[in-house]
């Protein structure tokens, strides 16, 4: 169990993918980070409706794969489109987080992990 | 005698002005716009006003952000149609009107060149007003000096670029810094410009400027409380006229430490004694933009005047921001906000 | 046999009887201890799982108002600040996060904590001219968001964390519980009827010796019985002597069946 202990250490940061709007708010916040390092230039990344899925795995890939990242954003519009990827995704770090966006309220029944919470009460 | 030969020139503009503002929705059509449950609505209800069907050719689901960009097109389609039919002195004031928009790209473009961003990204972020043709080779700049000799000298905004030229590296603060420097110097000149207009343009056009400088000088007081500004940096970026222009209360607003000492000061003005109330839940934003409606509505009294399109514009500004207002409280399902709008006619 | 069963391949012994009781033993307490434990953690994960879907639900109000905020902002400054925001973006993050570790039943979960560091502000330029006010409490609004999401993302790493160890522990409960008690069972339920097989041997055995020993008693009183006409009172003392011999007999017989009984356990 110390493994755990010493590998959350590291992790500091919030990452975020989402739309516009929902980035602007969370860089607002302060969890914005944008260094020289390689690999880890940025925490967060902005879609638009142009955004190819494949760019959006990519990312998803590169920050579940960070080791500085404690907490992932993700718009729940955009986690419909990985959404295997995040059904499969079993490692408790990152903690992948679904959220709202401006232009698509929050619905628990597309949630990963609400979905699983569900599955185990037999519902 | 002015008003005798002012419609030889003018006159179509004048009356196509006053047409446009006549479209302006009226405080019965917002009371409509907010009793819409849905964006889809809120469509139907423009749909009966000046902006048509702005919308229709719009498939798919409606966003805040479309609504909002649809809007401006509208607004870009008239000015750009009002400029093209000008004759001088007007053509000149709505040059003037295009500078403001051109002193916000530029510093976008700065700000996305020292961050390395892509070109044609920053570009699409352009207001389409303040678009000049060199805009676009802004991107090879890296530092102030060669920005101005190789691009800027050639662009209307030149002689602004003289304060800040003293910048020697673009980072954030800096640009924010240029912009409000660019800003000062812009609102200077244009009142200088204003100046030679025929009466009674030059007196509008004085009061709504002064205006815009205050509202600038209260905000950059209130906005760099708490920052590392020194007083010498706000001076430098408060505007030389309005009513707050004189030196002692441009002294006594840069060196106030908190908001009380700089109601203080603005509150010292009889016409500006409101903007800090706030028991209504308005924001100092809110008075200012309530305040210059006033102001803009008034400068449709006058006849035969050229201030008339600056009013315009900014009445259609504001009534953008209402509708984008509006669109965003429905598609949040804020109700209770939706009325911070501010209607003027 | 009772060995046809799922049992351990060991020699019914008591030695090892009483290990497998041993055994037992413990796989019986180790399976109650798990079983608590199990229990523990289910409970803490409901516990859990219920407050997940409440923060859950209350994540998307808090992210509805942190975005009305910002349209506030677009409001006040009549365009859209995303780009400036974005681009003013420092090199170190305002807003972090620590990990904490609650220990539960042996388990260590990971607790959030936000770390603001206030001396760092990307923002304050942002809205300078116009709208700064909105653009500051924007970025409050949505750092009490985060503040609700971090504590969401606690919950929710808790949860993946609990759901994986409830189900190690529940896949132990069950092998103890349906594999090693029964085959420890089985094993002494072997033992036990192997050595009763032993048992029943010796038991026959020595009732068929005894039953020699009847016989030959019998027949000697028989032949006593034809002879002690014959018999003088000097062959009687001789008769004393042959008991003698015939106990010595018995004893060395009743020797070989326990060596016999060792050649059976050997064998």
């Amino acid at each position: 169990m110390s493994a755990i202990s010493e590998s959350t250490k590291h992790r500091t940061l919030v990452a975020a993918i989402g739309d516009e709007d929902t980035i602007t708010g969370m860089l607002l916040a302060g969890i914005g980070q944008v260094t020289n390092e390689p690999g880890k230039e940025k925490n967060f990344f902005v879609t638009s409706e142009s955004t190819k899925v494949e760019d959006l795995e990519k990312k998803y890939t590169e920050f579940t794969t960070r080791d500085d990242i404690a907490i992932l954003l993700i718009n729940q519009h955009l986690a419909d489109k990985i959404r295997l990827l995040i059904d499969t995704f079993t490692k408790p770090f990152p903690a992948i987080l679904e959220i709202p966006s401006k232009d698509h309220p929050y619905d628990p029944e597309k949630d990963s992990v609400l979905r699983r919470v569900r599955r185990l009460f037999g519902e | 005698m002015e008003a005798l030969y002012f419609n030889i020139d003018s006159g179509y503009i004048e009356a196509l002005v006053r047409g446009y503002r006549n479209g302006l929705l009226t405080a019965a059509q917002y009371v409509n716009l907010t009793q819409c449950d849905t964006l889809e609505d809120l469509k139907l209800q423009l749909s009966a006003t000046d902006y048509g069907n702005f919308l229709s050719n719009e498939s798919g689901v409606l966003s805040t952000s479309l609504i909002g960009t649809k809007l401006n097109d509208s607004l870009v389609a008239q000015f750009r149609y009002l400029k093209a039919q000008s004759s001088e002195p007007l053509a000149q004031l709505m040059e003037y009107i295009t500078y403001g928009y051109m002193i916000d790209n530029v510093a976008l473009m700065i700000t996305g060149t020292v961050h390395e961003r892509d070109r044609s990204e920053m570009l699409e972020r352009c207001h389409p007003l303040g678009w000049f043709e060199t805009l676009p080779t802004l991107s090879v700049a890296t530092d102030l000096e060669s920005l101005y000799e190789t691009v800027l000298v050639d662009t209307p905004l030149a002689p602004y670029f003289h304060d800040c030229l003293s910048v020697d590296d673009l980072d954030d603060m800096n640009i924010e810094i240029i912009r409000n420097t660019l800003f000062k110097a812009y609102l200077e000149d244009f009142a200088s410009f204003a100046k030679t207009l025929p009466s009674p343009s030059d007196e509008v056009m004085a009061r709504l400027l002064s205006f815009e400088a205050d509202k600038r000088t209260i905000n950059i007081c209130v906005n760099s409380l708490n920052t590392e500004l020194t007083p010498d940096d706000k001076l430098k970026m408060l505007p030389g006229l309005g009513k707050l222009a004189n030196p002692a209360f441009q002294d006594q607003v840069a060196h106030a430490d908190d908001l009380e000492q700089l109601k203080m000061v603005v509150t010292s003005i009889g016409e500006y004694k409101g903007f800090f109330d706030d028991s209504n839940g308005k924001s100092m934003e809110d008075h200012f933009y309530e305040y210059e409606m006033g102001l803009c509505k008034d400068a449709f009294t006058q006849q035969f005047t050229y201030s008339a399109v600056w009013a315009f514009i900014r009445s259609k500004e504001q009534e953008i921001r209402n509708i984008a207002w509006i669109s965003e409280c429905i598609a949040q399902n804020q109700k209770d906000r939706i009325n911070n709008y501010i209607a003027a006619y | 046999m009772s060995g046809a069963g799922n049992r351990e391949s060991v020699f019914p012994t008591r030695m090892t009887l009483s290990l497998m009781k041993g055994k037992l033993k413990g796989a019986e307490q180790g399976h109650s201890l798990l079983k608590r434990k199990s229990e523990a953690l289910t409970k803490r994960f409901r516990d859990i799982t219920k407050r997940i879907d409440d923060a859950k639900r209350k994540m998307g109000r808090v992210m509805q108002t942190a975005a009305f905020s910002l349209a506030e902002v677009s409001y006040a400054t009549g365009g859209n600040i995303g780009y400036q925001v974005q681009e003013s973006v420092s090199n170190k993050a305002r807003f972090k996060v620590r990990a904490r570790q609650e220990n539960v039943s042996g388990v260590y979960l990971p607790q959030f904590e936000p770390v603001i560091d206030e001396t760092i502000n990307d923002f304050k330029m942002t809205g300078l001219g116009r709208g700064g006010q909105q653009v500051q409490r924007a970025r409050e609004v949505y750092t009490k968001a985060v503040e609700t999401l971090v504590d969401l993302a606690s919950l929710q790493t808790a949860f993946v964390i609990l759901d994986e160890v409830i189900k190690v522990t529940n896949r132990r409960v069950n092998a103890i519980e349906h594999v090693i008690i029964p085959r420890t069972e089985n094993t002494i339920a072997y033992i036990n009827s192997e050595l009763d097989e032993v048992d029943r041997e010796e038991f026959y055995r020595l009732k068929k010796v005894q039953e020699k020993k009847q016989q030959a008693v019998a027949a000697e009183e028989a032949e006593d019985a034809a002879r002690k006409a014959l018999m003088t009172e000097a062959q009687k003392a001789d008769e004393a002597t042959k008991v003698e011999e015939l106990e010595k007999k018995v004893e060395a017989e009743q020797i070989n069946v326990i060596e016999e009984n060792e050649e059976d356990v050997i064998f």
